[in-house]
């Protein structure tokens, strides 16, 4: 054992502003999934899975035009079902170790926290998409075919996994300390994010049908999405003290 | 009456109080404005035509056109209890914001309570509605944007009080419930208006054509009122109840000590 | 000077149970508390309030002269916190660990000062592993570490002693004594003779109340022995 008696050296503390305490939060969330991967690995797997159990469910369809309408809604149930999984676990480590308290101890606004974790939700979530979306649409390219507008579909899956993140990370944080969390979470957060589902489905529908249907019935979910990520993860922003102490 | 339950909230007079005495009177005056009315619905009020119904169509299983449907009056209490439960859960969201500013442990009791009124009618609205849905429309349910809101604010009510049993420590448990409850109140407009301003294809805006008779509206009054007395007595009876079982544990603790 | 902690009359009620009742004193910069008494005797809850993750019902304390209330986030600046949990990531090595509380308080050199506490706390040599690698006496020296980062004013500890093997209760208490210069420790203990070897002011709390506060020089030793024996209703070890 290699003890010096020096005793460690006095510091002169400058507080550090929010931005980079939201910075250092993040980068560890990053660094602890880089090294375990066990949000992505664990929330890609049941992507994959989820589609499998879709190809079971069509698999009895006649092929046509109304797969696109149906799919949109699938697509969506795929995502739901992934966020939930990665919310359950976002705060379990930091339960497990007291890491959380850790977290609360700092000198630093609770927001900070929110938004932090909230951020490393949105980039798992997003990456997860990133993969199981085109993996969606090759398995089931043979079904029919989605209109030129689809690449646009980007901007409903952003808008909604913005707002998936935002209040998925409040009623998570809540979920934690409760007994039958994984239900509990589901059972809040699906009624919660019920709006914003059904404005992302029916933006998603627009462009994956295209033409007319896009003309008329894209811009306005769109719209409502975002209004219900603003508002949401405002009050959840300001709600998240609460939560915590 | 929603007077009187306003001043209670800020006064919160411990059980047995001048509102406990009146509860009883306001049961008893509830009971006699419904009945009342339910005889007026069925009595005095002419039926009028349902939804209106072009030509012949089915409905329920049979023929109907135009006819003067008897199912109607299911109305004169659906339209009373619904708006009883919007009036609980105002106040429970009141309530939920009183104790997030306070971190007082009435307010969430109050707040609980009137969460607990909310559901019983919010169940009783859901059961009427599909009355009325079932006999007017001629399905059981349809993703009407009203049904549809409705139905996620009675899943929120529900997880509301589940999440109430999942926790222990009474004062995590109050500052989650009440968190839940300011969110539920801020989702349900959006709910509400995002599934009406979307356009959709199983979705149909049903709105009626015409007026309320006065007769009708005097009907809805009186079943109103005397829903909002039988929610009030509610109230009141289970806050005496939780409160009187708050005092035990009190006197209990002082025993300990 | 102001005093390090001021207490003065805290309550904290858990719906109608009072887990603290009416507990006040005053512990000089640089004294060492430690607080004795049995399960539920509301040590916990006290000492929470202390590090500001909770608020007391009724009441003030002052850190440094700071109230906890008001200004807890410079209030929790000046504190380190050791508890029953490590409060360390343990998928990030020692060393990511403590520079990610140490950015988090603003501390400068991050990295030199993570090594030196590691260091310190003589695990230098395992600074680059996981902490989930480590043994519980070794995370309990890492979170140590943990707590002094910031260079607090006051240390706050929750049972140190739990899960410490003789040779890691030595090392604990060669930290201490290196460490203890100009800062104030309070300690939370079930353990009378540890705790008393440490301490220089002792406060033993039953039911929430404090049953005797003061410094150990004043307090008779047996008269000591007998109340906790009282309040504890076992034996002492």
């Amino acid at each position: 054992m290699s003890r010096t008696t020096d005793t460690p050296l006095k510091v002169e503390r400058k507080h550090p502003s929010s931005f980079s305490q939201y910075k250092v939060l993040l980068t560890k969330d990053l660094l602890r999934e880089v090294r375990t991967k066990e949000m992505l690995v664990s929330m890609g797997v049941y992507a994959l899975l989820v589609i499998v159990v879709f190809g079971v469910a069509l698999g009895f369809a006649a092929p046509g035009t109304d797969f696109l309408e149906v799919s949109g809604g699938l697509l969506w149930v795929m995502v739901v079902f992934t966020s939930l999984l990665g919310l359950n676990r976002s705060f379990s480590v930091e339960k497990e170790c007291g890491c959380l308290e850790g977290l609360l101890l700092a000198p630093m606004d609770r927001g900070v926290i929110f938004l932090a974790k909230a951020t490393s939700n949105l980039i798992f979530l997003l990456i997860v998409e990133v993969i199981a979306v085109p993996l969606f649409w090759l398995f089931f390219s043979s079904v029919a075919l989605p209109a030129e507008t689809a690449p646009l579909i980007a901007l409903p899956l952003l808008v909604g996994s913005v707002g998936i993140a935002g209040v998925g990370t409040l009623l998570s944080t809540i979920t934690t300390n409760v007994k039958g969390k994984d239900v509990m979470l589901a059972l809040l957060f699906i009624p919660v994010v019920f709006p914003l589902l059904y404005a992302c489905v029916a933006a998603t529908v627009a462009v994956l049908v295209g033409g007319d249907v896009m003309a008329e019935s894209f811009a306005t979910p769109l719209a409502l999405a975002a209004l219900y990520d603003v508002v949401m993860i405002l009050i959840s922003w300001f709600l998240y003290d609460f939560v915590v102490s | 009456m929603a007077d009187s339950k306003k001043r209670t909230a800020h006064k919160l007079p411990e059980a047995g109080q001048w509102p406990d005495v009146l509860s009883p009177w306001v049961i008893v005056a509830g009971i006699i404005l419904t009945t009342l009315g339910f005889l007026m619905a069925f009595f005095v009020v002419p039926p009028v035509s349902g939804a209106t119904v072009n030509g012949a169509e089915l409905v329920g299983d049979t023929v109907v056109s135009n006819k003067l449907l008897m199912s109607q009056k299911i109305f004169y209490f659906h339209m009373p209890v619904a708006i009883t439960s919007f009036a609980a859960l105002a106040f429970a969201a009141y309530y939920c914001v009183r104790f997030l500013i306070t971190r007082e442990l009435r307010f969430d009791t109050c707040a609980r309570i009137a969460m607990e009124v909310a559901l019983l009618f919010t169940v009783m609205t859901m059961i009427t509605g599909e009355m009325w849905t079932r006999f007017e429309w001629g399905v059981w349910w349809t993703w009407d944007p009203r049904l549809t809101t409705y139905l996620i604010l009675m899943l929120i009510v529900i997880a509301y009080i589940v999440l109430r049993n999942m926790v222990d420590d009474p004062i995590r448990r109050a500052a989650f419930a009440s968190v839940v409850g300011v969110i539920a109140f801020i989702d349900v407009p959006i709910c509400f208006m995002v599934t009406r301003l979307i356009p959709s294809s199983v979705h149909p805006v049903v709105t009626r054509a015409g007026g309320m008779t006065p007769e009708m509206g005097l009907c809805i009054a009186l079943v109103g009122v005397g829903m909002m007395c039988v929610a009030f007595a509610l109230y009141r009876a289970r806050f005496r109840q939780v409160r009187f079982a708050e005092r035990v544990d009190a006197l209990k603790e002082r025993l300990d000590d | 000077m102001p005093d390090a902690i001021r207490v003065e009359g805290v309550c904290k009620t858990f719906g109608t149970r009072k887990a603290v009742d009416d507990i006040s004193f005053v512990l000089p910069e640089g004294a060492f508390l430690t607080i004795f008494g049995p399960n539920g005797a509301g040590k916990t809850t006290l000492l929470s309030m202390l590090s500001t993750l909770s608020r007391p019902s009724k009441g003030t304390i002052y850190i440094c002269g700071i109230d906890a209330k008001e200004e807890s986030e410079s209030v929790r600046a000046s504190i380190g916190v050791v508890s029953h949990s490590s409060m360390l990531y343990p998928d990030l090595t020692a060393e990511e660990n403590l520079v990610l509380y140490g950015r988090l308080y603003g501390v400068p050199d991050v990295k030199n000062r993570a090594v030196n506490l590691l260091d310190a706390v003589g695990l230098k040599h395992r600074r680059l592993d996981q902490v989930r690698t480590f043994s519980r006496g070794m995370i309990q020296r890492v979170s140590i570490a943990r707590a002094l980062m910031n260079d607090p004013r006051v240390v706050l500890f929750d049972e140190p002693y739990s899960g410490l093997d003789p040779h890691a209760t030595q090392v604990f208490d060669n930290l201490i004594s290196d460490v203890r210069k100009d800062r104030t420790f309070v300690m939370v203990s079930h353990d009378l003779k540890k705790g008393m070897q440490l301490a220089d002011h002792v406060l033993l709390m039953a039911r929430g109340r404090a049953v005797c506060f003061g410094r150990k020089d004043k307090l008779e030793p047996d008269e000591l022995n007998h109340l906790y024996e009282q309040t504890i209703g076992g034996g002492v070890a």
